[in-house]
């Protein structure tokens, strides 16, 4: 699929999501409720892991000063404006790979939490780990718009900085290559 | 026997509202059908596929460990937690009720309370399968009658 220069810099403003659940169900409920919203670009994982992974944030890859490592990824343009994890997962946690991400790099990216389980002391202990939001499965359409200023964050926080950017013509331009994005 | 548009529309509508009140289905599922639009027209056909096969899997998989000895009941309810929540993600709420049962007899290690659960969960998906599935044909009927459901 080819993108011409301008498809490319729209794809650059994209709010890109990276989310991580080992259940296939909610991966594709998720997927659905994010074609409606401001994310209109999105990475699916079933495993902390390979979060991490994608990350450049797995230890042995650290070791190696090489250009996996998360600083040079995020030079290099790749662009993960918000994560969504689902909290029991097996193997790592959500929450444990909110406090790696917290620790790393990565910090600034806002984390938010999914849980089947409404507990208060594990969305206290969420929160305070440094979550932006903590959403209660089943996921519905209301809960993205929860996320709504988060999402308007990402865009002011963009790494492309533009001074010369127009919300409203982006508005039309982003509609217009969604499809695109969408199929990649 | 074939049945006009308005005849199955009728049909859709009244098993649909029967299974809502029955409890076979919550307010989840409504969210689902929200979701499919033009672009997504066969949303909750595959949303409701891909839960049949993960109950068929975790079934299968539940079974197998209550069959061991000694029962691993960590395991056990590992699958009872997953099942637990891909049935609240489709709406499929009697599914979702006996799973949080299982789970409670897999902290006790109850392990006859977690065989007649296996029981009950295996009529319930069975049910809920059977009605979907109706639900399913008679949206298809409808649409090869050339008429359109909400």
């Amino acid at each position: 699929m080819e993108l011409g220069n301008n498809q490319q810099q729209q794809q650059q403003q994209h709010i890109h999501v990276l989310v991580v659940d080992d259940s296939v169900i909610d991966r594709k409920l998720l997927e659905r409720l994010l074609r409606d919203s401001s994310c209109k670009a999105a990475t699916f994982l079933d495993s902390g892991d390979k979060a991490l992974k994608y990350l450049g944030l797995l230890d042995d890859e650290l070791d190696n000063a090489s250009s996996t490592s998360s600083e040079s990824l995020q030079q290099n343009g790749m662009k993960v404006n918000m994560i969504m994890t689902d909290y029991c997962m097996p193997g790592m946690s959500g929450y444990d790979l909110l406090k790696r991400i917290k620790g790393s790099s990565w910090k600034d990216v806002p984390v938010v939490i999914m849980s089947s389980e409404n507990e208060p002391s594990r969305i206290s202990m969420c929160l305070e780990g440094g979550a932006e939001e903590f959403l209660l499965k089943p996921l519905q359409a209301s809960d993205l718009k929860k996320l709504q200023p988060c999402f308007l964050k990402c865009f002011d926080n963009s790494g492309e900085e533009d001074t010369s950017r127009n919300p409203a013509k982006e508005k039309q331009q982003n509609q217009n290559v969604n499809e695109e994005l969408w199929k990649t | 026997m074939t049945m006009d548009v308005n005849q199955l529309q009728a049909k859709l509508r009244e098993h649909q509202s029967a299974m809502f009140q029955q409890g076979f289905l919550d307010d989840q599922f409504s969210q689902l059908q929200k979701l499919q639009d033009e672009s997504t027209p066969d949303f909750v056909l595959e949303v409701v596929t891909m839960f049949f096969d993960d109950s068929e899997n975790l079934l299968k998989n539940m079974a197998r460990c209550l069959e061991q000895v000694p029962a691993d009941f960590k395991q056990i309810d590992a699958y009872a937690h997953q099942y637990k929540g891909s049935s609240a993600s489709v709406g499929a709420a009697r599914v979702k009720s006996v799973c949080a049962t299982f789970r409670s007899f897999c902290e006790t290690k109850n392990l006859d309370g977690c065989m007649r659960c296996l029981q009950q969960l295996q009529q319930e998906y069975s049910l809920l399968k059977n009605s979907l599935q109706y639900l399913f044909r008679l949206q298809n009927d409808i649409k090869a009658a050339g008429g359109s459901f909400s």
